[in-house]
């Protein structure tokens, strides 16, 4: 069974809230990205955050997925995904929810087969079985003519 | 109150000849990212993928929380080298993220710091976000 790794750095420092960190990606894809506590909590995002990059991560997780299940070569598929920092009583800050959207076009497809796609897409995307131990998640799909 | 962000991808095509790409993000500081099966379940070739974002979300968010352990306890942290190593098994799913951390914290000795290292690991949102679906590992130390 092939066996992937991904790494990611970061370096910090100072204080959680005067301190900033920088987070690298050694696939070159992005480097030395800024973050901050106030910008993590702040309603306006101006840096990046643990939260943003993992609505990245789980939007282009469930893509592959749905397209996986479409098996269309010439399939459209958007997917976004709004990642829920929020505090919890007794707990601090927890990740409450990853709300996907999802609008797909592909032709010659039937309504039903994509709803069963779907449901396989969230069952097998990696990312959301791995978050469901501790957060929601919900599915908005729309198979667009 | 809670945070949001959001992250919008476009794909096209099936999964093994396909692509797509990470077209924004709530901060505007990525995209467009592109993404590919081929680049995330063998080689990275210079693209992203989901692990690499999980991997890029948890270092960050473990080394906050350290840093704010450390403050709380009176050691609050010079520097924070963190990292973490996410693995993939296709078609069993994402089955570890190992954190590393590297600290200069002025006054503290080992055993206090790995201590502070592993509650970071064990409480901060990500982890707890990620825990009971994945292994967690922890290499803590001082420079």
């Amino acid at each position: 069974m092939p066996h992937v790794e991904r790494h990611a750095e970061v370096t910090w420092t100072g204080n959680l809230a005067r301190g900033e960190g920088f987070i690298t990606a050694p696939s070159g894809a992005f480097a030395e990205l800024p973050y901050s506590a106030a910008s993590r909590v702040a309603q306006r995002a101006e840096t990046t955050s643990p939260e943003e990059l993992l609505a990245a991560a789980h939007a282009g997780c469930f893509a592959m997925s749905l397209a996986g299940e479409l098996r269309e070569q010439d399939a459209r598929i958007a997917v976004s995904a709004n990642v829920v920092l929020d505090e919890v009583e007794g707990q601090g800050h927890r990740i409450v929810e990853s709300l996907l959207t999802v609008r797909a076009r592909a032709p010659g497809l039937a309504q039903e087969a994509f709803e069963e796609a779907v449901r396989a897409a969230d069952a097998g995307c990696p990312f959301s079985r791995l978050i469901a131990a501790g957060a929601k998640v919900t599915i908005d799909a729309r198979l667009e003519a | 109150m809670a945070t949001e962000r959001k992250a919008s991808v476009t794909w096209y095509g099936d999964l093994m000849s396909g692509e797509g790409t990470i077209e924004s993000v709530t901060s505007g500081v990525l995209g467009p990212l592109e993404v590919d099966w081929a680049n995330r379940a063998e080689d990275a070739q210079g693209k992203t993928s989901p692990e690499e974002l999980i991997a890029a979300a948890h270092a960050a968010c473990f080394a906050m929380a350290l840093s704010h352990g450390l403050a709380q306890d009176g050691h609050a942290p010079e520097r924070l080298e963190t990292s973490a190593t996410v693995t993939f098994v296709p078609g069993t799913g994402i089955t570890k993220s190992a954190l590393t951390v590297t600290g200069s914290v002025p006054g503290l000795d080992e055993d206090g710091f790995r201590k502070a290292a592993e509650d970071a690991k064990e409480n901060c949102p990500v982890s707890s976000a990620l825990k009971g679906n994945v292994e967690l590992e922890l290499d803590a130390r001082l420079q």
